[in-house]
């Protein structure tokens, strides 16, 4: 019962990863800075998945990349470009909406739900 | 080498060079930015627990596919399979059966030398055709899977996707009515063989004797030279055979057509195999009188046999056809159901 939960539960965290992660993205960040943001958020992603994410963004030409060696350890950097932040935008457009369909539709599920 | 350097190693070494170094200098950031300022071997373990295995890290950096055949083209593969194999099979035994008859030696009986030779090369040379064709189908598909990136949905048996029409193009077999694929093999098989024998009788149908060298065939029971005078209406008989077979086979079911194409070839079969089997000298003079010796409660031995033959073959070929109308005349479900209960138009 737990196990099937448990992947039932990341079965439907999946698709949302990429607008958490474009969400971020609007200020400049390396990938574990982008971890620590999203996990504040209170969302745990697993690592292996979030790396090549962030490589599949940037062939997608969603975000762009550039290497900070200022300082002590160098960093890859990731941020939206013009792009990107459009396509962000439409996706929080389908989020919201989404989210605002499923409420409606779960509130007219639950007779416990108080209105 | 430490942990880390091994880990990095495991990742990139199975991706594509040019990406290699980037994405080493980038996990190798990742994971000291991970680990706190003294760090131990503990800490190390701990973060690349978190990083998980280092083939599906490299895998979720590659486009390529981690299975062979997927859930796209599984299917249409399965497909294939069902289709090939039954015809691979077909003519690896045809093959072995008629290369087997034609390098058979001459002092050894015939029946028992294919006999010999199917269990020890036949069964051998079956397994690797479908080795064969299980390497060679995987290997296009798994290569197919790599190759076409477009679109994800499961392919239909054209390499379309698909349509609402290809319902049109299904035929509802009942069980009853199906024309087995098993059958027109071995139809076939069988055409092979008899008609080999025909053509060898002399060698193999006779009268046995124990030999020093196992079973010898003494006496052949028929004159070869007539067998082969007849072997315009043998090759027509099997020509007829075989495309009934392929007929069959084409059609996949029993209909009212089927059946009386099928009594019809049966009966010209009959009539064939009666004209030889009637012609004069057919049995050799040694048979013959081996025959009345042996049969001597029979008046003319000869000609009951023939006539035994002859009804056997005719209540066969009478049952063969009677089931074809049988089947064919078996009804197919339609949807009338649906008409009734006023859910079509």
């Amino acid at each position: 019962m737990s196990t099937l939960l448990n992947s039932l539960r990341v079965e439907l965290r999946r698709g949302t990863l990429t607008l958490a992660v474009l969400s971020q993205l609007r200020s400049p960040q390396y990938g574990y800075s982008l971890v620590l943001s999203l996990e504040k958020s209170g969302i745990t992603i697993d690592q292996s998945t979030l790396y090549p994410l962030l490589r599949r963004l940037e062939k997608q030409e969603l975000v762009t990349s550039s290497w900070d060696t200022s300082e002590s350890r160098p960093r890859k950097y990731y941020v939206l470009c013009e792009m990107g932040l459009e396509v962000f935008q439409q996706l929080k457009k389908e989020w919201q909406q989404l989210s605002e369909e499923l409420y409606l539709l779960l509130k007219g599920d639950d007779p416990d739900e108080p209105n | 080498m430490n942990l880390i350097d091994l880990y990095i190693q495991e990742v990139t070494r199975r991706l594509p060079i040019k990406s290699r170094q980037d994405i080493a200098l980038e996990l190798r950031s990742t994971i000291e930015d991970m680990l706190p300022e003294d760090y131990t071997e503990e800490d190390v373990t701990l973060v690349l627990k978190k990083l998980g295995n280092p083939a599906v890290l490299a895998n979720g950096y590659m486009d390529r596919p981690m299975y062979l055949i997927g859930p796209k083209y599984y299917e249409l593969y399965i497909q294939w399979f069902k289709w090939i194999l039954p015809i691979a099979v077909t003519i690896t035994l045809v093959g072995f059966f008629v290369g087997t008859i034609m390098a058979a030696p001459e002092n050894q009986t015939l029946i028992i030398f294919v006999a010999k030779q199917a269990i020890s090369e036949g069964i051998v040379q079956v397994l690797f055709t479908m080795f064969q064709v299980f390497f060679w189908l995987t290997l296009v598909f798994a290569v197919i899977e790599r190759v076409d990136h477009k679109g994800h949905k499961p392919q239909g048996s054209c390499f379309k996707e698909w349509a609402p029409e290809d319902l049109k193009k299904i035929t509802v077999l009942p069980k009853e009515r199906a024309v087995p694929t098993m059958e027109t093999v071995g139809r076939m098989i069988w055409t092979v063989i008899w008609v080999t024998v025909y053509f060898n009788a002399d060698n193999i149908l006779g009268i046995y004797k124990q030999g020093t060298e196992g079973m010898m065939s003494v006496t052949p029971s028929l004159n070869q030279d007539v067998l082969n005078a007849n072997w315009l209406l043998v090759i027509l008989a099997a020509i007829l055979e075989i495309g009934l077979s392929i007929y069959k086979w084409k059609a996949k079911q029993w209909t009212i057509k089927l059946a009386w194409v099928n009594a019809i070839s049966q009966i010209i079969s009959l009539l064939l195999f009666t004209i030889i089997i009637t012609s004069p000298n057919l049995f050799t003079s040694e048979y013959s009188s081996f025959l009345t010796n042996n049969l001597t409660f029979i008046h003319h031995p000869e000609t009951f046999i023939i006539r035994i033959i002859i009804a056997v073959f005719l209540i066969s070929i009478a049952a063969d056809a009677y089931q074809g109308f049988k089947k064919a005349y078996f009804p197919v479900p339609t949807d009338n159901s649906h008409k009734k209960s006023g859910v079509g138009k």
